[in-house]
């Protein structure tokens, strides 16, 4: 079936559309940290993480306990708007001893009043980030529409599918755990990878050479492209964990003063490092699938499941690093920091993959559609 | 006693949350003399111990690196050529290292197999732990269940035994296994003596996490062994046929034969195809112009010899399966037919000949044509096939790859072939060194055409050209139980990744006395061990509301006062 033009342009509108609008959320992402609110929420938060990390420090039976927090807790979260004082996220604040005998766990707040209650800045970064997303999946369906496939048989339909991936998995960690200062960090990336893309590897709609015409090609592909999005923002928050963790050892060594200016509004090192493991732990399996789907694939295209062909190769690696970083998040001397890099070591031979082996190193999978 | 996050000696559990324990390790003070068993008890404790199973891991990822980088002996035997060539003093050092065929090398197969070794060594009893603690009991309610991660407090007015009594049945609902105290077990051991201690329940949930962390460990070996059964018991075989040609899969009709190393030629299946008819498709307009869009193989083959012929399809991603073994088309090529007439006028050559593309793409394809057979000399031809010729900057170039225009370039040569010396020589190249030259330029024949050759040594006639495809039969035992394998570890990854291991206790004292009468307070706690999908928080605040509506429901008369609140 011949491409679809009018459609294809409409593809390629709705992506400067996009552009634009992720650029102006960042823009708010960036104006919440210059002016947004003290958040008493981020307060809570601290207490309950306080009350987290003493439980992973001690063993139950004799942790030396923080006098009434399952009370103030709940006293806490009751009025999030209620003006207070400034508390600093992460540290964990100073709790009054009011532990009520009536004591239930408080619902989670919901939603949009935890949106509300974080400023207008969030407001607005948040309504951005939501217009952007739908503005992107718009782009990616409009050219799926267009070539009458799934829209991932190119690098750039890649990338554009991937970061779309990126965008609504992190729209739901950010609303879901209330991270709002996350945002910038994320969607910064986001637009990088986009303008990126967009300048430099755009491809016209078009038809897939036989070997592509597979619907295992719209599993494989699909499952790469949702574990790649997936990754993105775990490496990301590895990063800004990385960040973090930098300038807190910095400031445990005297060579820098507590209260930076960004990390003091940021969730606490245990939280990005929570968030990052949830999120490598829900790209694993995802992976771990599109690997098999992808010999099935080999399987019927090729004759063999495995070759140790160039892209299945660095796949395997790219498998390994992320169970490594799993396994080094439980061996002592590995978490952390070292856990970490193993985990953007993974991202990078991922991206080496998509960027180099695919494009340069010749293989059965040279479909990327860039002059190489 | 209450530390579910108790240390389990787990190097493959990614989320659990502990740390190795120290190792004894020789030399080590205390230790008089370190024998060869202890020797061994060491190594095998380091071999298992999780942070040598990092390293293993880190090894495996780097040691699989140069396997995508250089060129493979198993992948392109031919760029391994070429490496020698281009780097004749790096690539015989690169020889030794294995690094020309990485995935059979020594040290690579060292790597994965202490992985594997630390895995067994790690993942066996860790089986037998899981089968135990499916017979044990969850531990006993800690004293103070506020200090859990997770804890919520309130009144009943039910009486502390009937209390506990409602929660047990609650939980047990919900699929915890349950301990309640034992005769005699209120006091004692928790070092307080109060009225009603001894109302308690501890229910655990979740041990699919850890069978599902060890299917997938366990599957991972099985993959192992799948590919090695493949290894073993299986073969691959090449075959280029031409349209209209017809080949028995034996070892001698087939053009490469990789046996696995329990396979003869006697055990290939005996099946016997022929090519009717192959079409290829292109796109013609467009920026993609030129790209394959179909190809379709249409065959005839019989299963067994003396048995019924069928018809078949080969297409990309579309195999035949034939008699325990799988056709795929993985090629294809043009084969022009050449008919050669020597200076007696006889013809000693009428066959289609497959020319092979070259890299310069549009299926501008080379070959050589070898006529032993003419007098008074032998005759060789290199030829250049241009699907679709034109004239670009006074060079022949192909402009498009299906053959809409086809020219055959030839240059002729006359003497030796040189085939009855030496090693036996490919089909594709012509040893020239007893030749003489006999023209100078190329010359370019269309389909009919002729071409003298100079001192009447005969004529050469491009008489047409027919398509080629090359064929790759496969059987690999080891195919099946590897999706198998590769399924279960799937299955068993997100069952340890989305059960979480929790415990739940409930306690139920006599309020101290001026809070009310009849008033029992009722203390929820719960933690989980492992929370990678954390959304232990939510659940448990959902189980301490519907305990809390169980014992209102429960409660006689008229609804539970809140004491005032007082300090712990």
């Amino acid at each position: 079936m011949p491409v679809n033009v009018a459609l294809g342009h409409l593809s390629n509108a709705f992506m400067i559309a996009t552009l634009i609008i992720y650029s102006l959320s960042v823009f708010a992402f960036a104006g919440d940290f210059a002016f947004g609110r003290p958040r008493r929420a981020a307060a809570v938060r601290g207490q309950q993480e306080a009350r987290d990390r003493e439980a992973a420090l001690a063993t139950v039976g004799a942790a030396p306990g923080i006098p009434g927090t399952s009370g103030s807790a709940a006293a806490g979260t009751a009025a999030p708007e209620a003006s207070g004082g400034p508390g600093d996220p992460g540290v964990p604040a100073a709790s009054g001893g009011g532990g009520a005998a009536g004591s239930m766990p408080e619902p989670a707040v919901p939603a949009f009043r935890a949106i509300r209650a974080a400023g207008r800045w969030v407001i607005a970064a948040v309504l951005l980030s939501s217009l952007g997303a739908a503005a992107h999946t718009t782009t990616v369906i409009t050219r799926g529409l267009a070539v009458h496939r799934a829209p991932w048989g190119n690098m750039y339909e890649f990338v554009t599918a991937l970061t779309c991936v990126a965008v609504l998995f992190f729209l739901y960690v950010l609303i879901r755990y209330q991270v709002w200062t996350l945002g910038v960090f994320v969607m910064g990336s986001i637009v990088v990878a986009l303008g990126l893309a967009e300048t430099l590897i755009y491809t016209a709609p078009g038809d897939l050479v036989p070997a592509l015409q597979s619907y295992w090609l719209d599993i494989h592909v699909t499952a790469m492209t949702l574990a790649t999005g997936i990754f993105f923002v775990a490496a990301v928050l590895g990063a800004v964990y990385l960040w973090t963790d930098r300038y807190t050892r910095r400031v445990a060594a005297g060579q820098a003063t507590p209260g930076h200016g960004i990390i003091r509004r940021l969730p606490s090192i245990e939280q990005i490092d929570r968030l990052t493991y949830r999120t490598v732990v829900f790209g694993f399996p995802v992976w771990t699938f599109g690997v098999i789907a992808g010999g099935i694939w080999a399987d019927q295209a090729w004759g063999r499941y495995w070759g140790w062909d160039p892209v299945e190769t660095w796949a395997f690696i790219t498998w390994v690093l992320y169970a490594a970083f799993l396994h080094a998040r439980a061996t002592a001397g590995w978490r952390g920091r070292r856990a970490h890099y193993v985990q953007l070591l993974g991202f990078t031979s991922l991206i080496f993959n998509v960027m180099v082996v695919q494009v340069f190193i010749a293989g059965l999978h040279s479909y990327s559609g860039v002059a190489g | 006693m209450t530390d579910v996050r108790a240390p389990e000696s787990d190097p493959f559990d990614p989320a659990a949350e502990r740390d190795d324990p120290p190792r004894p390790g020789p030399g080590s003070p205390g230790g008089g003399a370190f024998g060869l068993a202890d020797w061994l008890k060491w190594a095998w404790r380091q071999l298992t111990s999780m942070r040598i199973a990092l390293i293993l891991l880190f090894l495996l990822a780097v040691g699989t690196v140069p396997g995508s980088i250089l060129p493979q002996q198993g992948a392109d035997p031919a760029a391994v050529q070429q490496y020698y060539v281009s780097h004749p003093g790096l690539a015989p050092w690169l020889n030794r290292l294995g690094l020309f065929n990485v995935f059979a090398a020594p040290w690579f197969a060292a790597i994965y197999l202490l992985l594997f070794a630390s895995l067994i060594g790690c993942v066996v009893p860790r089986t037998f732990r899981l089968a135990g603690s499916t017979r044990s009991l969850p531990p006993r309610a800690p004293r103070n269940l506020s200090r859990l991660p997770r804890s919520a407090e309130y009144v009943t007015t039910l009486p502390p035994a009937a209390a506990a009594a409602v929660a047990a049945k609650v939980l047990s609902g919900h699929g915890f296994r349950l301990r309640r105290p034992a005769a005699g077990e209120d006091a004692g051991a928790t070092g307080e003596t109060g009225p009603g201690n001894g109302h308690w329940v501890s229910a655990e949930k979740g041990y699919l996490r850890e069978a599902g962390n060890l299917l997938f460990h366990l599957a991972l070996l099985g993959l192992l062994v799948s590919v090695a059964l493949g290894g073993l018991f299986g073969y691959k075989a090449d075959r280029l046929l031409v349209q209209g040609q017809t080949f028995a899969d034996t070892t001698s009709a087939l053009d490469e034969f990789h046996p696995g190393r329990f396979v003869t030629g006697a055990d290939l299946a005996r099946f016997t195809m022929t090519l009717n008819q192959f079409t290829a498709s292109y796109i013609s307009t467009g920026q993609q112009r030129g790209q394959p869009s179909a190809f379709d193989a249409r065959v005839t083959y019989t299963e067994q010899p003396g048995g019924p012929a069928r018809t078949g399809h080969l297409a990309v991603n579309r195999p035949l399966s034939v008699d325990g073994a799988k056709v795929y088309l993985i090629g294809h090529g043009y084969a022009p037919v050449f008919k050669v007439t020597d200076a007696r006028g006889q013809v000693v050559y009428d066959q289609a000949t497959p020319f092979v593309a070259g890299a310069t793409g549009n299926f501008l394809s080379e070959g050589v044509v070898k006529v032993p057979d003419a007098q008074p000399d032998q005759l060789g031809f290199t030829g250049v096939f241009v699907p679709t010729a034109a004239n670009v900057g006074g060079t022949l170039e192909s402009v498009f790859p299906a053959a809409d225009n086809p020219v055959v370039s030839l240059i002729g040569y006359a003497g030796n072939l040189g085939e009855n010396a030496g090693p036996a020589q490919s089909v594709y190249e012509l040893d020239t060194a007893g030749m003489k030259r006999l023209t100078a330029s190329p010359q370019a024949l269309a389909p009919g055409q002729s071409l003298k050759l100079p001192g009447d040594r005969g004529t050469i006639t491009f008489t047409g050209y027919v398509p080629w495809v090359s064929l790759a039969i496969t059987h690999d035992p080891g195919q099946l139980p590897a999706l198998i394998c590769g399924m279960a570890a799937l299955g068993g990854l997100l069952l340890s990744f989305m059960v979480r291991r929790r415990r739940v206790f409930v306690r139920a004292r006599a309020s101290q006395p001026g809070a009310g009468e009849n008033g029992t307070t009722v203390q929820v706690g719960g933690l989980a061990r492992t929370d990678a999908s954390g959304s232990f928080e939510a659940e448990f605040a959902a189980l301490a509301a519907e305990l809390k509506s169980a014992h209102e429901q429960a409660a006689p008369g008229e609804p539970a006062v809140s004491p005032q609140p007082e300090g712990e």
